[in-house]
């Protein structure tokens, strides 16, 4: 076999092997139901698609589907692979192992980044895919756009994650010899993150002054060039699925100038970049320092879990990333005029207010997850703390405390955050916050059970503790069946105000945390003992 | 000071890793546990600190039941594994300290037996500096002070030479004579019989999950002028 494809497979199979490991489920029928967990965010990604269709078509320009959820498609891939490529290249444990092997520099930087791509394509699938079915169906059946939109759902992920490639690669080569490269690797992506939303958001909002703007909408495509002006590749690939050859060859050319343009760098890439940064010894701090410190177990065993986080810059980043995106959001669009405070002072927002507040202090709780993983993350030092002389159930409680102090952490930030932006009054603070207790403990506590029973400790990239895991998916799942529980009581409760219905699920959450606590400390002690590492 | 008593490990109904084994060791004595790869040595040492539990039968450490009163039993030893894969990244002097605090050393005490440690085992300048910057062996090193630090009744170790240059393999024998003549007790696995030989009271034999010997030497020998190697071999020969 091609020596590439063989590295590729093999590559390819590390990655995914991790997440259908471990499912602890004896019946092959739920294994393979479990394994199809993600697939049900196809329904609201094509409840998604269904809407903007319907919108695009009731204005006769369905093809704007295409092209809108292309562009959501390329944002939301570039989110995602930024922290997989980091992880996949420089903190992954088998490039020293992939060095020895006869293979040219490309066929690294290729293998490694297939299994990415491959990760990509799935998100794609979701969103970018729904779209290309929407259109291609929903109007009658149309095979040629419906074939040329398969091919460019299989392209889509490429641009993204070749320009985060062309750029990521030789930032981490600037920072590999330093002494606190880590921090530099979070903060560098972080602004990185800041500075494509901040140039998707200011492209949207460019000012077109009213007679080029009269022009525009003239033209036979206008609404399609306003759409897509400020990313020109998803002009090409909506015309390209109408039809035009010319711009079909415009999307393909860009493919493979990119692609070439990454295959001329791959031996700076490979030798600047990854081996320097793999070589060095990450940041040794020397200080001459040695103390003698007496603290509590419980102090120590929290400090222990919250370090594995902010010790590894891949963790870090899922971490930050997935709590703090709201905020970075929130202050972009306020920085660009989107979001402004009249609009939460009108009276159709007011009722909602309450729980708009809410809902953003919870976030981390809802998308953060940490405790869904918070063994994993230990991989193989997992041992550590099960030959301490200290309970099971302070070892599962010590790694819930560490979660929920940095769930609490990120909610304080966004409550202040919220505060100081929504016209909100101390009560609707005060239920918003108590929400976000309630919900953070109960969330924290089955996320632990889920990670307890698909601990998964041998992975050899971060990504897959964090991200390639069924364990989040699950967690999701869980939210959601929590969320729409919540939500068919809000029905069910019309005459009630936001304030009472808050409390009664703050009420709900509470009791539902005391019984999924009861579970944990009298049922899963035993499975927590019986993890093999 | 370690009973083990017809301790059985079965992964499923047809392989068992370790076959009811019984074992007892008193205080003040050096075991050796040899036997080939994949014998069952590290699976009967991981039942021991109870990382695993055993399917059947029962370990008492020190009169506590493991699987009874883990924290107790516990208290008794410390274990060193086959690999050095700790949490990196922290100082050597952090992890030395979150030792201590687990099996509540004293201040006093701590400082005095982290000098000692480690400095016989030479990584007391590196104790600054992160751990994901020390090899293989200084990992080693800084597992096998920690793991003193507590000055356990039973010391446990899984492969405690590999990664050691000659001075420090030569120091971890003396720490463990001298850990046994202060009344302290050792169970450890090995592939270098010289060190076996020289070194435990008596020596324990597995293979195929079976205990196959637990004697002193030349019982096993049955005085014969053969090496423990030669026995060894023999003893675990492929039928």
């Amino acid at each position: 076999m091609n020596k590439f494809i063989s590295l590729t497979k093999i590559q390819v199979f590390d990655f995914f092997s991790k997440y259908t490991q471990h499912l602890n489920l004896n019946n092959r029928w739920l294994k393979k139901l479990a394994i199809l967990i993600p697939v049900l965010l196809i329904i609201p990604a094509f409840n998604l698609a269904l809407s903007i269709y319907k919108v695009f078509s009731s204005i006769g320009i369905p093809e704007l589907t295409i092209t809108y959820m292309y562009i959501g498609n390329v944002m939301m891939i570039f989110f995602a692979c930024i922290p997989l490529i980091i992880s996949n290249f420089f903190y992954s444990k088998d490039l020293m192992f992939i060095a020895s092997l006869p293979l040219k520099e490309e066929s690294i930087i290729f293998s490694k980044l297939a299994s990415v791509y491959l990760y990509l394509l799935a998100i794609a699938c979701l969103f970018f895919g729904t779209a290309v079915i929407a259109y291609g169906i929903i109007g009658g059946i149309q095979p040629l756009p419906l074939i040329i939109g398969i091919i460019a759902l299989i392209m889509s992920p490429l641009i993204p994650m070749l320009l985060a490639t062309l750029v990521i690669i030789p930032f981490m080569s600037i920072i590999a010899g330093g002494k606190r490269r880590n921090l530099m690797a979070i903060g560098g992506n972080i602004l990185l993150l800041m500075l494509i939303l901040l140039i998707q958001i200011t492209l949207t909002r460019v000012e077109i002054d009213p007679e080029g703007f009269t022009n525009l909408m003239l033209q036979e495509d206008g609404l399609l060039k306003l759409i897509g002006r400020g990313f020109p590749p998803s002009i090409w690939l909506t015309k390209m699925i109408q039809g035009s050859f010319l711009y079909g060859g415009l999307f393909i050319l860009l493919h493979i100038i990119l692609l070439y343009a990454l295959k001329l760098m791959s031996h700076f890439l490979y030798n600047r970049a990854l081996m320097s940064f793999n070589q060095s010894d990450g940041g040794v701090i020397s200080n001459n320092n040695i103390y003698y410190k007496s603290r509590s177990r419980g102090f120590q065993l929290i400090k222990r879990h919250i370090l594995i986080i902010f010790s590894n810059p891949v963790f870090t980043l899922n971490t930050v990333l997935t709590m703090l995106v709201p905020i970075l959001m929130f202050i972009i669009m306020s920085f660009t005029g989107q979001l402004n405070n009249e609009i939460f002072r009108s009276e159709a927002i007011a009722p909602y207010l309450i729980y708009l507040y809410a809902g953003i202090v919870t976030t981390p709780a809802i998308i953060g997850n940490l405790s869904a993983t918070v063994i994993t993350r230990e991989g193989k030092t997992f041992w550590e703390t099960r030959v301490l002389p200290i309970t099971t159930a302070e070892n599962i409680r010590y790694r819930v405390y560490s979660t929920l102090i940095i769930s609490f952490i990120g909610s304080i930030i966004l409550a202040l955050a919220a505060a100081a932006y929504l016209p909100i009054s101390l009560d609707m603070m005060g239920i918003g916050l108590l929400f976000c207790i309630t919900a953070t403990l109960l969330f924290s506590t089955i996320d632990i059970a889920i990670n307890i029973e698909r601990p998964i400790l041998n992975w050899t990239s971060p990504t897959t503790a964090v991200k390639n895991n069924l364990n989040v998916m699950i967690s999701l799942v869980v939210r959601l069946v929590i969320g729409g529980a919540f939500y068919i009581l809000y029905g069910l409760m019309p005459n009630y105000s936001g304030h009472t219905i808050l409390l009664i699920y703050s009420l709900i959450s509470i009791v539902l945390f005391i019984a999924v606590y009861y579970v944990i400390t009298r049922w899963y002690i035993d499975k927590f003992d019986s993890i093999i590492y | 000071m370690l009973v083990l008593k017809n301790v059985t490990k079965a992964y499923d109904k047809s392989k068992r890793a370790v076959d009811n084994i019984s074992l007892e060791i008193k205080k003040g004595e050096i075991i050796g546990f040899i036997g080939p790869n994949g014998a069952g040595k590290t699976t009967t040492i991981k039942m021991i600190t109870g990382i695993l539990s055993p399917t059947e039968g029962s370990i008492i450490i020190n009169g506590v039941d493991i699987s009874k009163a883990p924290v107790k039993a516990k208290k008794n030893f410390t274990y060193v594994p086959d690999h050095p894969a700790i949490f990196d990244a922290i100082k050597g002097i952090d992890y030395l300290n979150f030792i201590a605090d687990m099996y509540e050393v004293s201040l006093k005490d701590r400082r005095k037996k982290i000098e000692r440690f480690t400095k016989a085992f030479q990584i007391y300048d590196a104790l600054p500096k992160t751990i994901n910057s020390y090899s293989h062996g200084m990992r080693q090193k800084l597992l096998l002070s920690g793991a003193l630090l507590p000055n356990p009744n039973l010391f446990i170790l899984d492969e405690p030479l590999v990664g050691l240059d000659p001075h420090s393999a030569k120091i971890l024998k003396d720490l463990m004579r001298e850990h046994c003549e202060n009344g302290g007790t050792i169970f450890f696995s090995s592939h270098v019989l010289e060190v076996v030989e020289n070194l435990c009271h008596r020596v324990a034999i597995i293979n195929k999950g079976k205990l196959v010997a637990c004697d002193k030497l030349e019982t096993i020998k049955k005085n014969k002028n053969i090496t423990l190697e030669e026995v060894f071999l023999e003893m675990t020969k492929n039928e």
